[in-house]
């Protein structure tokens, strides 16, 4: 009798090593492609060798793409990041006509599809003039990942005690020295986290960056997206293990933040 | 309140009540969070909603024939199709809009867009461009016209430059649902090898529902053991399932291609194993395709069930057993209805997401296995058919409200019955 759930554990976990085996190999594959001699993207490897991530860091093709993902990412971070925060405290404190249908028009860019956004940048900027300009790209990165900064701000904000914010009125301070003062402390890891996020989804998007750059702006991810479909070479493994480790390192980040807003909210009062 | 009480409630006002009703309103806690809102609302609206909305705009657009054929486009006002090529007076105003649209540097834009709608004439419109400096006047510009180019003496031309009468056209949106007008002005379906657009949605729709389906399968068993692991272990897969969610599409697309190519590691140790002697096509069809969508959406699915599955009571399964039933019957009527509701969020996500898909079938499917998002940048890039490619994109919208709204019908419905 006890014979099947035993089996049934074991298959349940053989299983589930399986699916992670599934979706974690087309990352791991990565790592040894990318240090591979040869100048194929096969494995197994011919040989081990730096070379690829030379390529990387010295080809100004890869190193300019490289710079105008952190450019562009790091202020689309600041813009999404800034907005999103305050959209978040007056969402979550507010109790105002048309709220609901606010929250909704934020929304929008978590679920629209990723096609549909580039196409309509690219539409919308061209009649502007301003297809081939990082401003353009920042803007359409912003507004993907503001509202991914209002949710993840939103969760943090739940659990913050407002009459904090009555107790520092109290005491003199006024709104903008209770906000400096008394919220963004105790909300800093959900700012934080959400920044990172921010930066990560502008780190990662190729679609809207495919629509909006000429060979002067690529991005890492364009970079490897072309690479993918004119030169098959392992420098475009070496730079997505680049964005694997920027994955890695955000994780991690992310992790520890969450770690020390629970610990600001279990402190006593 | 009796009727004196208001009468002096509505006469007598405190000194200052109207400036602090004022500033109640523009200064007051409401209108404060009001202000922290509207900067995020604002760009959201400039760098979404209006490109979004200017884009699909496009698909019923019909303003470049409308500001640059007017004479023309009037002329036929009591034309019917059935009357065959138009008369001289519908010729002169023609050549007349061609020359004030060679003024203006419009023709090119011009020959563009009617080209989208009959193949053709974008050539013809350029020609003519060419020709109406010469000697073309009120009387001779029919014959003159018809005898350089005998496109003109195509009725569906005329049909078009009639529907320069407005501003809006359908034509993008029934060429998308495989739909076209017909000499009468009928809406018909266009011929079978002309027919795409309609196997093109039904794919998309096809290809989401089974990759839900796979990986509300393939996570189930993920969710349960997820949900009994102890601490140290419990957190480290969860990880583990986080990752991938935030590595970059594109890399895990990528990868695939190379795991599945025909000098990949999958294919050489089947090789190496003898089950095969030459490499098997794994890479750009269908069934790559549901593995690299698969994989990317999995970990969704297994966050959303664990959700459920971590909340459910351990003491049911050994209530139902110690009633009689058997494992199966325990899992199958007291376990699985609870985790139902996980499991719908779960496949809401992974269906929503998989509509839009676009980098993955891109660069992994086949031509046979493209979605609709590939066709909405195909005619982006390739064509610069813009109309065509907002009226796809309308339907893909389209489809994706649906889903939302049956989603959100399903979960009041499951909500209402417990």
């Amino acid at each position: 009798m006890h014979f099947w759930p035993r089996l049934r554990a074991q298959l349940a976990g053989a299983h589930t090593a399986l699916v992670l085996l599934f979706i974690l190999a087309p990352i791991a594959i990565m790592v040894p492609i990318s240090l591979t001699a040869g100048t194929m993207l096969t494995l197994p490897v011919p040989g081990w060798s730096w070379q690829w991530y030379e390529v990387v860091f010295t080809d100004p093709r890869w190193t300019r793409a490289f710079m105008n993902s952190l450019i562009i990412g790091a202020a689309s971070t600041v813009l999404a990041t800034i907005l999103g925060t305050f959209a978040a405290i007056g969402l979550t404190w507010g109790r105002f006509p048309g709220q609901r249908l606010m929250l909704a028009v934020i929304s929008v860019p978590l679920i629209l599809p990723i096609i549909i956004m580039g196409v309509a940048c690219f539409s919308f900027y061209a009649t502007m003039g301003l297809v081939g300009s990082r401003l353009a790209l920042v803007l359409a990165h912003a507004g993907l990942a503001a509202p991914v900064v209002v949710t993840t701000v939103m969760a943090n904000l739940k659990s913050f005690d407002r009459t904090l914010m009555r107790a520092g009125a109290s005491l003199g301070a006024g709104p903008l020295l209770a906000f400096r003062r008394i919220l963004v402390p105790l909300v800093a890891p959900g700012i934080c986290t959400g920044a990172l996020i921010a930066f990560l989804i502008s780190f990662d998007e190729v679609v809207i960056a495919s629509f909006l750059t000429t060979a002067d702006q690529r991005t890492l991810p364009r970079q490897i997206f072309s690479g993918v479909r004119e030169s098959i070479s392992p420098a475009i493994a070496a730079a997505a293990v680049i964005l694997i480790l920027c994955s890695a390192i955000v994780l991690a980040l992310t992790a520890e933040m969450q770690r020390r807003a629970r610990k600001l909210q279990m402190k006593p009062r | 309140m009796t009727q004196a009480d208001s009468i002096q409630r509505e006469t007598y006002r405190a000194p200052g009540f109207w400036r602090s009703v004022f500033s109640k309103i523009l200064f007051g806690a409401e209108m404060r969070h009001f202000a922290l809102v509207l900067p995020l609302l604002l760009f959201i609206l400039v760098t979404v909603v209006v490109p979004v909305g200017h884009f699909l705009y496009r698909a019923i657009d019909n303003s470049t024939l409308a500001n640059n054929l007017p004479h023309a486009a009037a002329s036929l006002e009591n034309w019917q199709p059935q009357d065959g090529v138009p008369g001289n007076a519908t010729f002169a105003a023609f050549a007349a809009d061609i020359r004030a649209a060679v003024a203006a540097e419009t023709l090119g834009q011009m020959a563009q867009s009617l080209n989208q709608q009959l193949t053709g004439t974008r050539n013809m419109m350029l020609k003519a461009g060419l020709m109406v400096d010469d000697s073309i006047t009120d009387l001779n510009a029919k014959d003159m016209l018809l005898a350089k180019l005998p496109g003109l003496a195509n009725v569906k031309m005329w049909m078009l430059v009639k529907a320069g009468r407005s501003s809006f056209t359908d034509f993008y949106l029934l060429q998308s649902l495989d739909l076209e007008r017909n000499l009468n002005g009928e809406i018909a379906a266009v011929a079978p090898d002309r027919s795409i657009f309609l196997a093109a949605i039904w794919r998309t729709i096809v290809i989401s529902i089974n990759v839900t389906l796979i990986c509300a399968l393939l996570a189930l068993p993920v969710a349960h053991v997820l949900a009994s692991a102890r601490p140290p272990y419990a957190g480290i897969l969860l990880a583990l399932v986080l990752f991938p969610l935030w590595t970059s599409l594109l890399v895990r697309t990528v990868s695939w291609i190379i795991i599945l190519q025909g000098e990949g590691p999958v294919n050489t140790s089947l090789q190496f194993l003898g089950l095969i002697d030459d490499p098997l096509h794994l890479v750009y069809t269908r069934g790559s395709l549901y593995i690299a969508m698969v994989q990317v959406l999995l970990p969704l699915m297994i966050l959303s069930i664990l959700a459920v599955v971590v909340k459910l009571p351990k003491e049911l399964v050994r209530a139902a057993t110690s009633l009689g039933a058997d494992w199966w019957q325990a899992y199958w009527r007291v376990q699985l209805p609870l985790i139902a509701p996980g499991i719908v969020t779960g496949a809401g996500i992974v269906f929503v997401f998989a509509l839009g898909y676009y980098i993955t079938p891109a660069l992994i499917g086949g031509p046979r296995d493209q979605m609709l998002s590939s066709y909405v940048a195909l005619y982006t890039n390739k064509t610069l058919n813009w109309g065509l490619a907002a009226a796809l994109a309308l339907q893909l919208l389209l489809v994706l409200a649906v889903a939302m709204l049956g989603w959100a019908a399903f979960q009041k419905l499951s909500r209402g019955k417990s």
